[in-house]
């Protein structure tokens, strides 16, 4: 299974937690970091063309300039055959249900993950992306 | 001595202009007195005077009895103590009038001036109360949206730098490269950097809620050369230019720690938000104070603030950018800070050439 991830977090040292739990898992993977949704979204618009790994995009929700829900929302506005290339999973140290609520009420977010990301959360989550994607 | 105006306002409603006549008399040495024939009348001094903490009613009036003025008064103008002058043969009504809570005691006809001053003082001290709860309920208020919104940030603020530092000794087991135990003991410093400038910030905050103001003599000179002592280092690490004007002639009164807050956030906020990509990087104070005001100007040639933000930079955990280790804190206790000493601030700020805040400050 190939796999490509992309961490959506401000945070600069959960960035680096959830890189690094990535590549100990498996060193091919490719993990790239955006500390700014604005920028990820660019990158997701403009590599469309080549984007033909599937990859899962670790969120978090609160982040300054734009926030996981504006990040979804405009998500959802890009083309069906873009979108089915990604997976989202939101990766949040909220235990705010009403926010975490809100985001799995979106059709694109599949599910939510407590920070930190540890091996076994990740084993767990690509557990889900197997069954749900292979 | 009482002046009229720290006199306790009652107004008198009835239709026998004898009993107002009569009343007033009796009554206007302690109390400022309005008179009322007729039901009109009584709500005109109740619009014009809203401070009115008593309204005295006879029950027999032409058109209207004095019960159902106190009902339609209650809606209107719920703030006045309403007691009821009656003879004994409308006993009935009165039972009914104080059973559904529109009338708050009642004096029986002919009344003793005795009786009247004892329902006044009794009315005043309901009216005090119900008016302290009043401005309780509202603060009540207040610091219960607060609380919700700090529980909220608990959850993001306090426990996201500590999931980051569980998740970094977490991986710290399976890596063995010195230089990525490195930049990671570095990321979980930085993270708990800003962890305590949380709960610092938040200590500011809660010191800015419930304290009293302690006014002196502020020297400008004095004040800034203590802040340059502070933020020097960090414009000689950044290679960052910094200077201070002061243009003081006067003597100028204020809150000195409050000063500090307010200088301290916009001084760190100016090394902060620094373009690291300029050559030119610079931090200006300018202090200027003549005829009772005090306007500081803290400038920068950092990232500046997008437009669309400025509105939002003095609210509560609002983050314009992921540059920085920003709390959202800062400018909100500067608001506060201002606030209490009178002053206002102003922003100009352009993207990638800096921002320039503006503080103007009475002398108190």
């Amino acid at each position: 299974m190939n796999l490509a991830f992309i961490v959506i977090d401000d945070s600069e040292l959960d960035c680096f937690i959830a890189k690094k739990v990535i590549e100990h898992n498996d060193e091919s993977t490719k993990v790239t970091i955006y500390k700014e949704a604005t920028l990820a979204l660019q990158a997701i618009r403009s590599t469309l063309a080549t984007a033909n790994l599937f990859t899962i995009i670790l969120l978090d929700l609160r982040m300054p300039v734009m926030n996981g829900f504006q990040f979804i929302e405009e998500f959802e506005k890009l083309p069906p055959y873009v979108q089915q290339q990604y997976a989202i999973y939101i990766l949040s140290s909220t235990k705010n249900e009403i926010d975490i609520n809100r985001a799995l009420g979106y059709q694109t977010v599949v599910s939510a993950l407590e920070k930190p990301l540890t091996k076994i959360s990740l084993g767990a989550l690509l557990y889900d992306v197997r069954h749900r994607h292979f | 001595m009482t002046t009229a105006t720290e006199k306790i306002k009652i107004l008198y409603v009835d239709d026998e202009q004898e009993n107002l006549v009569g009343f007033k008399a009796s009554l206007r040495f302690q109390y400022q007195v309005f008179t009322a024939v007729n039901v009109l009348q009584a709500i005109d001094h109740l619009n014009n005077h809203p401070d009115i903490r008593i309204v005295f009613c006879d029950q027999r009036m032409p058109g209207q009895t004095g019960v159902e003025f106190f009902e339609q008064i209650r809606i209107s103008h719920p703030s006045p103590i309403r007691i009821l002058i009656t003879a004994y043969t409308d006993v009935e009504s009165v039972i009914d009038a104080i059973n559904r809570g529109n009338i708050f005691r009642y004096i029986k006809k002919p009344w003793e001036e005795a009786d009247v001053i004892s329902a006044i003082e009794e009315a005043n001290k309901f009216y005090l109360a119900n008016t302290l709860l009043a401005v309780k309920h509202t603060e009540l208020q207040k610091a219960y949206d607060e609380l919700n919104r700090f529980a909220y940030s608990v959850s993001h603020d306090i426990r996201g730098p500590i999931a980051g530092i569980l998740g970094a000794i977490n991986i710290a087991r399976d890596i063995s490269d010195l230089n990525e135990m490195k930049e990671m003991l570095y990321l979980m410093e930085k993270s708990l950097q800003k962890l305590d400038t949380y709960v610092l910030n938040m200590n500011d905050y809660y010191s800015l809620q419930r304290g009293e103001l302690h006014l002196q003599e502020i020297d400008f000179t004095e004040f800034f050369e203590e802040l340059e002592s502070i933020f020097g280092v960090v414009a000689n690490v950044s290679k960052i230019s910094f200077r201070i004007n002061v243009n003081q002639q006067e003597v100028f009164r204020s809150d000195k720690a409050l000063l500090k807050l307010i200088f301290t956030n916009l001084l760190s906020n100016a090394f902060k938000y620094q373009d690291d990509s300029k050559v030119e990087k610079s931090v200006v104070v300018n202090a200027e104070i003549s005829r009772g005001s005090a306007t500081v100007s803290v400038g920068d040639s950092g990232i500046g603030i997008l437009g669309s933000h400025i509105g939002e930079i003095f609210n509560l955990f609002y983050r314009a950018t992921s540059q920085s280790v920003g709390s959202g804190f800062g400018l909100y206790n500067v608001k506060t800070a201002l606030l209490k000493l009178n002053g206002h601030i102003e922003v100009n700020s352009v993207m990638n050439q800096g921002t320039t805040f503006k503080v103007i400050l009475p002398s108190i």
